[in-house]
């Protein structure tokens, strides 16, 4: 990762920032795809849990005797599932907080320090670089399995839904970068922190409802989870897809969301300012 | 004239594995204790683990009472299984082969190759990961209650077959893990062995019963028949709580050896290759 | 079984004939289209990294590889060690072959690489040593006796029960040589035994190495960047640049051989005075000035400098042994 170090001249202005920044997300680009045989096996294994929840909730499905569960037809918790994995394809960062923290640990995050670079800047376009090649090439595995699991969808006509659709993926990728850019900075405050980052991607795989709609925890439980930031990583976008959501509160439920990215967006400039002052005190 | 002294023929004990394996484990605790925080973090992820899959359950009987034939305690009989043998593959294979990619990229695979003993063996079991191993005990407990509500009697015949399984399904795991971590060599980048290894093993984290759906069948064949994965946790499950099918048992069996011969074909091949890239 | 008649016997400890060993690198181009390209295709070069090698290593001799980076001393060192396969050619280590990589004989030798670790990080050598023991499977009082022997000839008593991690450089370098020498093997090979440590404990290391081949007549090659280790250990050295052997002799005629120049200094009163450049090659540092000379002027130019106004002290000198080897590179990469 740490292996991309274009020359950079410092340039001024807004377009020359611009234009920094579009060039390392290029040369990051250029390297995720020369990674291609890990790149395969990745895309086919990434479908297996999503064939075996499928089945479960089939199965769960038929021997209960009900059509529905907390609202949710067996369709709808299928659909459900395959549209929290288009969620997660923009807002999952593999990688990203344990990079910052290896940065952190081993010094390299100095040449922040002496480079006009912005670390959260560079990651953004880092990172922007390898969801844009992600999600090209995953476009035809992924079409082929809507395609063929075309039955368990009912698609929303209105282009409302479909454009917000598209805002929350948008957002999720942006909430999920700021969420991660976050925990890796932890790494300036304590040095071993691949343990607790494991820990929170598990929670997160569980509170963001990868693993079943939320709602289907019923009462209190569901409530709960729908107040956290980390619904907006999975829940909120397949829902809003869904159609299961009023306008009103796909309105509210974005704009909610806006706010999540500014307070995740506020804490990581702060930490980020607090640790390379600490960092450069203790002479890195 | 040799320096050893008992290297006469040069072949080791079978003993002297289960050593320096008593070794490894000693060591490796060692370690664990030298950094109690992070050890500590990591049970503790391992109980979180065990929150959501109880509260998966949990959830999904709320709404059922039968998945495919599984009522729910021997459902969690099998949750109990997944969990004690996941507990098995990680506290003595999955770091290891996790750092094998490792050792590949840095060079450092070298020094295992000059050892006199089997590279396989050095590899697999050189880092005994304790704070994994109470999921086995707690995998043990859940599996007891499971049995305890079912009250049927547990026989001898059942627990024999039982064990059998378990270690078949463990020997397939093992196997599936190394082939993986073996292709480390082939490919550029394969430090998401983790994440691969977490994507397959869903596989085995579900009853076999629930691929019957029609589309779903040349799925449950290839998974049984070609890459067992589907047995790992079932058969042994099954046996215990359900049907005692030798059958069934045998294939496992007769898979698990079939696979660790396999893998350890594969893991072959990949040394021979790191050792013709390397200069 | 494809072993000589004399495996452990009174012939050769190392003889290597022929030894080539090319490899592929993958060639990655720049750009977005070459690596979409690279997709489907990946293109590879072909790099000789030792190109016919021969030479013969008798029992209890010490001999250095000398060559730049990237010269093949490495990949011929893991061919010794039975880690890489030849491309042709054969070498045979103690009578064996090394890439079959039998236990018996992975129990007579180390490699040991100064750039990389095998120890525990996290934990005592000590412990790390008993785990050797359990690989190697020695005897215990054995293992115990040279353990002791070993740590009292390094000098590093206390440090055995320390986690790895807390030890300096050289410290941690000792104990891999430590080690590496549990099992008494009979050759030894070192690559850059000791790359990044300080004098006295390059010192040290040498002077643990001279001890163990004296003590155990056991065969040691060595690759070292530092002039001093060849010197203070190996009177024989093989030379290889490109991949091909160069050189293979006493070190003391790879100096006749290459080092043509002399070095004559020349300390004077307070300055040195202006126009000594005519003779050759002049560095001046202070009152003192050294002229780069070839043999053949020395004595012509020494008869018109004694008169030098000023003139204090003056000495002839052969040039660094670190000057010779880079020249003697540089000679050797014009033949191909």
């Amino acid at each position: 990762m740490s292996s991309v170090e274009p020359p950079l001249i410092a340039s001024p202005g807004f377009m020359g920032s611009l234009r920094k920044y579009l060039r390392i997300f290029r040369v990051s680009l250029v390297e995720r795809l020369a990674y291609r045989a890990d790149f395969l096996l990745g895309t086919v294994l990434r479908f297996l849990p999503l064939v075996t929840s499928v089945l479960l909730w089939s199965a769960v499905y038929r021997g209960s005797g009900n059509d529905t569960i907390e609202g949710y037809t067996c369709r709808q918790v299928i659909a459900y599932l395959l549209l929290v994995h288009v969620s997660r394809m923009f807002s999952s960062m593999p990688g990203l907080a344990s990079g910052i923290a290896r940065d952190i640990r081993e010094g390299t995050v100095k040449r922040y320090l002496v480079q006009p670079l912005d670390l959260q800047a560079h990651l953004l376009a880092y990172r922007a670089a390898h969801k844009f090649a992600y999600i090209v090439t995953s476009a035809l595995p992924y079409g082929l399995l809507f395609w063929l699991m075309g039955g368990y969808f009912d698609w929303p006509r209105e282009p409302w839904i479909w454009a917000a659709w598209l805002a929350s993926l948008i957002l999720g990728f942006f909430l999920g970068f700021l969420m991660e850019f976050v925990l890796g900075l932890l790494g300036f405050w304590f040095l071993e922190i691949s343990s607790f980052l494991y820990l929170v991607n598990t929670v997160s795989f569980f509170l963001s409802g990868h693993l079943m709609p939320l709602d289907l925890f019923g009462g209190r439980m569901a409530m709960v989870l729908k107040e956290l930031p980390f619904q907006y990583l999975a829940y909120f976008p397949a829902t809003v897809i869904l159609g299961r959501e009023t306008p009103g509160a796909v309105m509210n439920g974005l704009l909610v969301e806006i706010a999540w990215c500014l307070v995740f967006l506020v804490v990581g400039r702060v930490a980020l300012r607090l640790g390379l002052r600490r960092f450069s005190a203790f002479g890195g | 004239m040799t320096g050893g002294g008992k290297d006469i023929g040069g072949r080791r004990g079978l003993g002297s594995y289960f050593r320096l394996l008593g070794a490894f484990g000693r060591f490796s605790l060692n370690r664990e204790l030298a950094f109690r925080g992070n050890f500590l973090m990591k049970v503790l992820l391992e109980v979180v683990w065990l929150g959501i899959l109880l509260l998966f359950f949990h959830t999904i009987f709320r709404n059922t009472s039968r998945i495919e034939g599984w009522n729910e305690y021997q459902y969690l009989f099998f949750l109990g299984c997944y969990y004690a043998l996941e507990g098995l593959i990680e506290t003595l294979f999955l770091e290891n082969c996790v750092e094998f990619g490792e050792l590949v990229r840095t060079g450092n695979l070298d020094f295992f190759l000059l050892k006199p003993i089997d590279e396989q063996f050095l590899v697999s079991f050189r880092h005994i990961d304790w704070s994994t191993a109470p999921k086995v005990v707690i995998g043990g407990a859940l599996m007891g209650v499971g049995l305890w509500e079912l009250g049927e009697p547990v026989t001898a015949g059942r627990i024999a077959g039982f064990v059998v399984a378990l270690l078949s399904g463990m020997a397939l795991a093992y196997s599936f893990l190394l082939i993986l971590a073996s292709t480390a060599i082939w490919m550029v980048r394969n430090q998401s062995l983790m994440e691969l290894w977490w994507l397959f093993s869903s596989l085995m984290r579900y009853p076999r019963d629930i691929y019957e759906e029609p589309w779903a069948v040349m799925i449950q064949k290839v998974f049984t028949f070609l890459l067992p994965a589907l047995l790992v946790v079932s058969v042994p499950a099954e046996a215990m709580v359900r049907v005692l099918d030798s059958a069934i048992l045998a294939w496992t069996v007769f898979a698990g050896l079939m696979m660790l011969g396999v893998s350890r074909w594969v893991f072959r091949r990949a040394i021979r290759s790191y050792r013709s890239a390397s200069s | 079984m494809s072993q000589g008649s004399q495996k452990g016997g009174a012939g050769p400890a190392i003889e290597v004939s022929h030894l080539c060993r090319t490899y592929k690198v993958a060639q990655k181009k720049a750009g977005l289209l070459a690596s979409l390209r690279g997709l489907w295709k990946g293109e590879t070069r072909t790099v000789e990294a030792v190109r016919d090698v021969s030479f013969r290593i008798d029992p209890g001799e010490m001999v250095a590889f000398l060559g730049p980076n990237g010269a093949g001393k490495t990949t011929t060192l893991k061919m010794l060690a039975g880690l890489v396969y030849p491309t042709s050619g054969t070498a045979r280590v103690l009578g064996y072959l090394p890439w079959e990589r039998e236990d018996s004989f992975r129990r007579q030798f180390s490699l040991v690489m100064g750039q990389k670790n095998q120890l525990w990080w996290d934990l005592p050598a000590a412990d790390s040593f008993e785990l050797h023991r359990e690989i190697y499977s020695l005897e215990r009082a054995r293992f115990d006796s040279t353990l002791g022997e070993l740590v009292e000839l390094f000098g590093v008593d206390k440090l055995t029960r320390q986690p790895v991690r807390e030890l300096s450089l050289g410290e941690r370098m000792k104990m891999e040589l430590i080690a590496s020498l549990l099992h008494e093997p009979k050759v030894l090979l070192l690559d850059e035994p000791t790359i990044g440590l300080d004098v006295v404990a390059q010192g040290t290391i040498q002077r643990c190495l001279r001890e163990y081949n004296l003590r155990k007549r056991a065969t040691i090659i060595l690759t070292s960047h530092y002039m001093r280790d060849v010197e203070a250990l190996c009177s024989r050295v093989l030379m290889i640049v490109h991949g091909a052997l160069q050189y293979d002799g006493q070190l003391s005629g790879l100096l006749d051989r290459f080092g043509r120049s002399k070095l004559v200094r020349l300390h004077f009163e307070e300055t040195v005075p202006h126009g000594l450049e005519r003779f050759g090659e002049c560095k001046v540092n202070g009152p003192v000035a050294e002229l780069k000379l070839e043999k053949s002027q020395i004595a012509q130019v020494l008869s018109s400098v004694v008169d030098l106004p000023g003139l204090v002290d003056l000495s002839v000198q052969d040039p660094p042994l670190e000057d010779v080897v880079a020249m003697a590179f540089g000679s050797g990469a014009g033949k191909p």
